[in-house]
């Protein structure tokens, strides 16, 4: 039996809240569903293009960086490319699709009730779902130019998991706050593209370390992009487990750094969390 | 027992969309604007509001438009959180607000069954089981296969409705009986919301047709500004509610009336001169009033399908008067009225014969009667004069119906005057139960079991 009263300001308990969501696990997974069955609707390729597109961005990194431009890895230059790209779309698309989905769903919410969440973590699972389609074909292609999986591809999971955490946190904040400001995914469009080149994904942040002074501290620029930059941390760290360094086989991720950097996700997230639910009781007339 | 209501102290109140900044440019504009508490704009459409219902009623939301009923639901299905007090809800809600909110067009019947009944909670497998019965109730067999962006609209909303009842709510929301399909679905959607009732689902609701709220709710709210104006037994509720809203209705064509016979003085003056079809036009509007038809000499006037006749006697005015006595835009059906015709005979006239006739406006002949087949005899008239039709009680339907009024010769061969379906005559339903028809026999019915009915 369902139970349930409506008040002003609702502070439900957050394991309140969480159970609530696992009851409507079912919607998030026809979400997911609908989107991906409509995204390929009427495509010759459908569910292929989940592959197909990153290959085609890797491609034009190859040609722009790799053959125009000295690269500036030697080493399946292409490769490196795609063992950033693909998180990094994972990423950009869930944020993309993310800033939207509230408002985007606006029919829905005006008319029926179910748990608001639904509707981010719909959107950034269903993004790991084409992330995770892609996956072998990275894998398969690292194999086939000579880089094969080691034993520190098992913290590929770890990994996901923390971009899973940081996306989710980071889509709460923009799909809350495009409810009431619009401009938002306006702005969000412009901050992706900044953000892309400011990851490394077709270079290094090592390629331009270099010590600054900064209030009479010694800061390494490509350790402060780090910090600055989960999505950098979290790149680099999927390139370290399954590419390696530009010139070394892959190796164990610096645990401390990943732990870090998981602090930093789960804090997004809590406060993503906290700004969604403490309005979404409000989004279905705002929107 | 699950499936019961509570409202306790509800206040919902809305901030009027237009005030608030929609973009960073205007919510900075804002910061220096310091206008922004003042220009606010609040809408309370409930005001502490609270009644409890029990579960296994059906319950009617009643009230003008913009007065809260369609706020409660959305209260209770918790779309919309209260802005104070609190709405208790026990047991699952299925609300049929909009059918098929959700479907996605580009996804098949079947898809968005699943899609549907998952956005109320249901999983897979309890929609597996379900399924068969909502393809079947819904008639499309055929067509669930097919994107729903290739189904009609009936499909489409037969869908809707088949899928939200199919899934064992508790609490069943409905705003306003739903124009489902063609006059066979209606009649199953009826049947099917009235069987869900039998069972025990609470039901709440919200419509503009009290006859539908008659005949599925045991109680009635009226709500009216968002405050309950009445609460209890569907029949008392609704005659106060019906009471108001006629009056509401007299009011608005009363202000209308005068504002038309405004106009008309102002035209009427002109038009004397240039062209008298436009004044004619426009008192025709304005009847029944206290203004006069406007005084034409029989030689002025040119034949005209809705006025005819010689013009030696002339129906100037013809008034509605409730059973007050008083001129009332609208009668009720089972009251007294009275239809009184002001003439003047610009000459002795020897035996003439007044007569009324009803249309309903869709051009159906009600009633004809005069004063000779009544058995009025007036020997003469000369000068000003009334005659009074007065019914006693009024056996109309609720409708909109036209008065003709006509003044004839002894043998009924020749018109001194004759208005044609000119005055509007507005009838609400009142103490007569009966709706179907035109007229209501107000008959006497006696009811006799078993053998003999015959022999008495």
């Amino acid at each position: 039996m369902t139970t349930h009263t409506n008040f002003a300001h609702q502070d439900r308990p957050i394991a309140h809240r969480l159970r609530e969501l696992w009851a409507y696990r079912h919607l998030v997974g026809n979400l997911v569903i609908r989107d991906l069955k409509v995204r390929y609707k009427n495509s010759v390729l459908g569910v292929l293009w989940s592959l197909a597109s990153p290959l085609l961005m890797m491609l034009v990194f190859y040609v722009i960086f790799g053959v125009m431009q000295r690269p500036s890895v030697d080493r399946a230059f292409h490769l490196f490319v795609l063992t950033g790209l693909l998180p990094w779309n994972w990423f950009s698309m869930s944020v993309a699709g993310g800033v939207g989905c509230v408002v985007g769903n606006a029919s829905l919410i005006n008319k029926v009730y179910f748990p608001r969440e639904v509707l981010p973590v719909g959107v950034v699972v269903g993004e790991l779902v084409n992330f995770l389609f892609a996956l072998p074909v990275l894998i398969v292609m690292l194999y086939l130019w000579d880089i094969p999986l080691t034993m520190h591809a098992l913290w590929l999971p770890v990994i996901v998991a923390i971009q899973a955490v940081f996306t989710l946190g980071v889509v709460f904040l923009l799909a809350c706050a495009n409810v009431y400001y619009r401009d938002t995914a306006k702005i969000m469009e412009v901050v992706l593209l900044a953000w892309f080149f400011g990851t490394p994904i077709f270079y290094d942040y090592g390629a331009f370390n270099r010590v600054i002074p900064i209030l009479g501290w010694p800061i390494e620029t490509g350790r402060l992009a780090y910090i600055l930059n989960p999505m950098g941390t979290l790149v680099a760290n999927y390139r370290t487990v399954l590419y390696g360094s530009p010139d070394g086989p892959p190796s164990a991720p610096d645990a401390l750094f990943l732990l870090r950097t998981a602090l930093t996700a789960f804090a997004i997230l809590a406060v993503g969390y906290w700004a969604f639910a403490r309005r979404s009781g409000r989004f279905g007339e705002e929107v | 027992m699950s499936g019961s209501i509570r409202f306790e102290g509800v206040t919902k109140s809305f901030v009027i969309a237009h005030d608030r900044p929609r973009s960073f440019q205007e919510a900075f504009v804002r910061v220096f604007r310091r206008t922004a508490a003042a220009d606010r704009d609040v809408l309370v459409a409930l005001d502490d509001v609270s009644f409890d219902i029990a579960p296994g009623t059906a319950v009617g939301l009643v009230g003008p438009n913009g007065t809260g009923k369609s706020t409660a639901l959305k209260l209770v299905a918790r779309i919309v959180e209260p802005s104070a007090g609190r709405v208790e809800v026990s047991g699952r809600v299925a609300a049929l607000l909009e059918l098929g909110a959700g479907f996605h067009p580009d996804l098949t019947g079947r898809e968005n069954v699943y899609l549907n009944g998952s956005l109320l909670g249901l999983g897979r497998r309890d929609m597996s089981r379900r399924f068969d019965a909502i393809v079947a109730f819904s008639e499309l067999e055929r067509f669930i296969d097919v994107p729903v962006k290739h189904y009609s609209s009936g499909m489409y909303m037969r869908l809707g409705f088949a899928t939200a009842i199919h899934l064992d709510a508790e609490i069943l929301l409905i705003d306003e009986i739903l124009a489902v399909g063609d006059q066979a679905f209606q009649h199953k959607c009826r049947e099917r919301i009235t069987s869900l009732k039998k069972s025990g689902v609470t039901i709440l609701l919200v419509s503009h047709d009290t006859e539908a709220v008659r005949e599925l709710c045991d109680r009635a709210i009226w709500l009216e500004d968002g405050v309950i104006q009445a609460d209890g037994p569907c029949d008392d509720v609704l005659q106060g509610y019906y009471r108001s809203m006629v009056a509401r209705e007299e009011a608005r064509l009363a202000a209308e009336t005068a504002a038309e016979s405004a106009a008309v003085a102002s035209t009427s003056f002109d038009a004397d001169v240039a062209d008298p079809a436009t004044a004619r036009a426009g008192a025709r509007h304005a009847v029944p009033s206290a203004t006069a038809l406007p005084p034409t000499s029989p030689a002025q006037r040119p034949p005209s399908p809705d006025r005819f006749g010689s013009g030696e006697i002339e129906i100037t005015d013809v008034h509605i008067l409730g059973p007050d006595g008083t001129p009332h835009p609208i009668v009720l059906t089972g009251q007294p009225m009275t239809i009184r015709l002001h003439y003047i005979a610009h000459r002795r006239i020897e035996h003439p014969v007044f007569g009324i006739a009803v249309h309903r406006d869709d051009g159906t002949h009600v009633s004809g009667p005069n004063t000779r087949d009544a058995g009025l005899s007036i020997p003469f008239v000369d000068g000003p004069g009334t005659i009074d039709v007065h019914i006693d009680r009024l056996t109309l339907l609720e409708g909109n119906y036209e008065l003709s009024a006509a003044c004839y010769d002894d043998a009924l061969s020749h018109a001194y005057d004759h208005h044609h379906r000119r005055f509007p005559m507005r009838v609400r339903a009142g103490d007569i139960r009966e709706r179907f028809g035109l007229l209501a026999l107000d008959a006497d019915w006696t009811h006799r079991a078993g053998e003999g009915v015959d022999k008495r």
